[in-house]
């Protein structure tokens, strides 16, 4: 005999002694409970993302170096980065607000781990914008500063009247990219942890039947 | 959500409630696990119940939600410790059902069925709830034609963990 043929003939036997009996009122306590399912998590998750990057904007638009460099005349790169930020996290969340409304336990097994993977698509490349943004706005910085500022323009001047103009350079440019690069490191790993945990099954078991079409 | 839609949801989960419970049974190893799943499936249900129209069956709509949460939406809870009890779990009630050898090779199919994953598990629950190639199809999303070639590749794997 087939051995899931075998399998069958045991499974459909005596349903009610092999389970237990929940009652009503078991069940109905159920249904008052909270969800912990990985949707949940995940949207949970992507909100603190969206705080977080809003958070820093704001705490750096506030803080010190700021209202300094706002002495220079930096408009023409400071307004464009601001206005693009905000239209950008405006575009982003609408995205994720609409990709995560399209998240249904209906659907089909493939297009709810589909939907589910492109909500969090949406969160990965706001993040990505943002380190992208955050580059971006060092150098632009950088430029403002040796542009405007007189002390940065002072040293780059000694600098280059010693004949070491290539090695402060590249030295500040080192500098400045190693500290970008740790940053960028950390949230990566952070990111790589965080996801990788939460969604390793989602991602197997989307494989698997991405492999079937194949 | 009002009383009527809740009196009406568990009273067709309290009917229908072995549907989850097989499911929790081939995703679960032990009572713990099963309760925990059940517990979300009945969540996820309860949730997507205002949006059943009854243009499906109740237990059509119920394989579906429920495959859903064990597949992808469930998160083991961390209080679970995840030991490998069936044995005691699955078989106890059957202890003078069947003679020896065919209880001993349910014991080892059920075994093998649970080192399928996840998407085996689901083809195999579906094709024990004698659903159809379109059926099963339907509920993965893919296609009839795969549906069919899994399936026997699913037989094949469960011959080999059977006879190493």
């Amino acid at each position: 005999m087939d051995e899931l043929e075998l399998l069958k003939k045991d499974w459909k036997k005596d349903d009610t002694l092999k389970y237990p009996k929940l009652s009503y009122n078991e069940i109905y306590t159920m249904i008052l409970k909270k969800s912990s399912s990985i949707v949940k998590w995940i949207f949970i998750i992507s909100i603190l993302e969206f705080v977080f990057w809003t958070f820093i904007a704001f705490a750096f638009k506030g803080s010190k170096s700021l209202k300094e460099f706002e002495k220079f005349d930096s408009d023409f790169v400071i307004i464009p980065l601001t206005i693009a930020g905000y239209i950008v996290l405006a575009y982003f969340f609408y995205l994720f607000y609409r990709n995560y409304r399209n998240i249904s336990v209906t659907d089909n097994a493939k297009v709810l781990m589909e939907n589910i993977l492109k909500t969090r698509r949406t969160v990965r490349q706001y993040v990505a914008f943002n380190l992208v943004y955050l580059v971006i706005a060092t150098f632009a910085g950088i430029y403002i500063q040796f542009d405007q500022n007189p002390a940065v323009i002072n040293r780059a001047e000694m600098a280059s009247a010693n004949g070491e103009a290539f090695m402060f350079y590249a030295k500040l440019f080192l500098m400045t990219s190693a500290v970008l690069l740790i940053i960028i490191g950390i949230l990566l790993l952070f990111y790589w942890l965080i996801y990788g945990i939460l969604l390793k099954r989602l991602n197997r078991n989307y494989k698997e039947l991405r492999k079937l079409e194949v | 959500m009002n009383k009527e839609l809740e009196h009406s949801f568990v009273e067709l989960l309290e009917e229908h409630q072995n549907i989850v419970h097989k499911v929790c049974r081939l995703y679960t190893n032990n009572q713990d696990a099963h309760n925990d799943l059940f517990q979300e499936i009945t969540i996820q249900l309860w949730k997507a119940y205002p949006k059943f129209r009854g243009d499906s069956k109740f237990s059509t709509w119920m394989y579906r939600v429920g495959l859903n949460t064990a597949i992808t939406l469930y998160r083991k809870s961390k209080r679970i410790i995840n030991t490998y009890d069936i044995e005691s779990f699955q078989f106890k009630i059957k202890a003078e059902e069947y003679d020896d050898t065919e209880e001993q090779q349910l014991k080892l199919l059920y075994q093998a069925v649970h080192q399928l994953n996840d998407i085996e598990k689901a083809l195999v629950f579906l094709y024990l709830e004698d659903k159809d190639y379109r059926e099963i199809s339907e509920t993965l999303g893919i296609s009839e034609v795969n549906a069919r070639v899994k399936m026997n590749r699913v037989k094949t794997k469960l011959k080999t963990i059977l006879n190493p």
